[in-house]
């Protein structure tokens, strides 16, 4: 594989803490949690990865969306 | 008879005990084959066990489970270039979110932990196994 750079080292050090998250999550609902985290970062598979601006944006937006979801409290996702 | 029996029993093992708990000098004075009888009691033959030791991953194993696992990953475009020396991007078609995916089944697969910047560095299938055994709580 190509050598990656920072930005791109973020994401997937994003996507590998979702991944983490979605283990802390109940058994039934744990591929639910996981899908979603696929699709969330699918959406925006297509993007340049020229375009800085926006893929931070993604990352911090991403960032605050797995903490809001990775509290204990959430049991269940839809998507 | 059976209490004939445990009664029989108790006395010659405290007959034995005694003899056991004999000074060493009385020893000397024994006939050979005597001494030889009682010199090794049964509790010294007792084995080491190392449980620190490893648990014995082998190469085969270790890549079997891996090959296993990547068989199940529905993202695997091509069965056919599954092997143990395979690339998950130029082989297995894999991008780079599908590498961390499999890394991360891995770690769960051996239940261990592997650091972000280890795991970046996994590559393809003999990275990964040679990772593995070099993991001495990979089990």
């Amino acid at each position: 594989m190509a050598r990656l750079s920072g930005l791109q080292r973020d994401v997937l050090t994003l996507y590998r803490r979702c991944l983490r998250a979605c283990r802390t999550k109940p058994t039934e609902t744990r591929a639910n949690f996981e899908r979603f985290t696929r699709k969330e970062f699918g959406k925006n598979m297509a993007l340049d990865k020229k375009d800085f601006g926006t893929i931070e944006f993604l990352l911090r937006k991403g960032t605050r969306q797995l903490e809001i979801y990775e509290q204990a409290g959430v049991r269940n996702i839809a998507g | 008879m059976f209490r004939a029996a445990i009664l029989r029993a108790a006395r010659t093992a405290s007959q034995s005990a005694v003899r056991a708990q004999r000074p060493a000098f009385q020893r000397i004075t024994q006939t050979p084959f005597l001494q030889s009888r009682i010199s090794t009691p049964a509790t010294s033959i007792s084995a080491i066990r190392c449980y620190a030791s490893s648990s014995g991953l082998g190469q085969d194993e270790v890549t079997g489970r891996i090959m296993d696992l990547l068989k199940n990953f529905d993202k695997v475009q091509d069965q056919s270039k599954l092997s143990a020396s395979s690339h998950f991007t130029n082989d297995l078609g894999l991008d780079s979110l599908d590498t961390v995916e499999v890394v991360m089944a891995i770690e769960e697969e051996f239940s261990i932990e592997i650091p972000d910047k280890e795991a970046d560095a996994i590559h393809s299938v003999s990275q990964a196994v040679d990772y593995i055994m070099a993991q001495p709580d990979a089990h």
